[in-house]
């Protein structure tokens, strides 16, 4: 299977960052989608299949929040799974976002951080992740 | 003595830029360091239990580094994309940097980073420095500052 993701955030710099990790993680890629806004952002969401959502917070148009809420509020989105990669520090609004049901990678991430938090998320397996595992033929004599 | 939020100013600009942009900044500066000009500069605006600004000076010659360190060969020539990335180590070093400062329980809300001219004021006319950290990186250096407008917030502890 690949996955189609959207990857929300005003610094283009940023999103480069996320797509280049995507791309190195070994994920099965589909299609890779940007927006600048949440308001961009759900526009994509009405027009595109998206398996992932990457999303920032702190946006301008539309914060990170407003889209995920809009999101949850969706019959269509309410189930996507969506990870927040932000600086967001307070603990306040940290709740707000994990009770909206979103797992959480605060800038700046490892790129391995992100990967780990993306197959956890999307429950993609060993097999689909790594391959098939060639198993040694150990029928021979040693 | 460095005060509390030079403290943690250093620390969190030291860190963004190992973790982000994968150089380690030095604090002993080489006499090519001193001398290097800060010609970029670029600020980020927040507002919650208190308001001010981040600002994040670099010498020209590093930004090719650090934007390739970020995002790869292709484009670390870019003048826009060096700026950006600029740009997204200030949102980064802000973004760690308040609840430090403020605590975890506050929100703060970040504008997009700005750009400044060279020459342009990155402070309003009555304020001054809260804190500051230079550091030397690769054959330039950095300079990072918080400005806060009006009452100084009360710290949390640095551990």
């Amino acid at each position: 299977m690949a996955f189609n993701v959207l990857v929300v955030d005003d610094s283009a710099v940023m999103r480069q960052m996320v797509v280049r990790t995507l791309k190195m993680s070994g994920l099965p890629l589909g299609t890779v989608l940007e927006a600048a806004n949440g308001e961009e952002g759900l526009f994509v969401l009405q027009d595109q299949w998206v398996d992932l959502l990457l999303l920032d917070i702190n946006m301008p148009v539309m914060n990170g929040e407003e889209m995920l809420r809009r999101i949850r509020s969706t019959p269509e989105t309410q189930a996507l799974p969506v990870i927040v990669v932000s600086t967001e520090g307070s603990e306040t609004r940290l709740a707000a976002l994990h009770a909206l049901g979103c797992e959480i990678v605060h800038k700046p991430f490892a790129p391995e951080t992100l990967r780990d938090t993306i197959i956890r998320v999307t429950g993609v397996t060993d097999a689909e992740y790594y391959g098939p595992v060639a198993v040694a033929d150990d029928s021979g004599d040693f | 003595m460095p005060s509390t939020m030079d403290l943690s100013l250093s620390r969190t600009t030291a860190a963004t830029f190992e973790e982000l942009a994968l150089l380690f900044p030095e604090q002993e500066l080489s006499p090519e360091q001193e001398d290097a000009p800060l010609d970029v500069t670029v600020s980020v605006d927040f507002r919650g239990p208190f308001t001010g600004r981040l600002v994040l000076s670099a010498s020209a010659v590093i930004l090719p580094t650090i934007t390739s360190n970020m995002l790869g060969d292709a484009g670390s020539r870019q003048p826009t994309l060096q700026r950006d990335a600029l740009g997204e180590l200030a949102n980064v070093i802000c973004g760690n940097l308040l609840p430090a400062i403020a605590g975890a329980e506050a929100v703060f809300h970040l504008s997009a980073p700005r750009m400044h001219d060279v020459g342009e004021s990155v402070s309003r006319q009555a304020d001054s420095a809260s804190a500051r950290a230079v550091f030397g990186v690769e054959e330039g250096r950095v300079s990072s500052t918080l400005y806060v407008f009006g009452a100084a917030p009360a710290l949390t502890t640095v551990a």
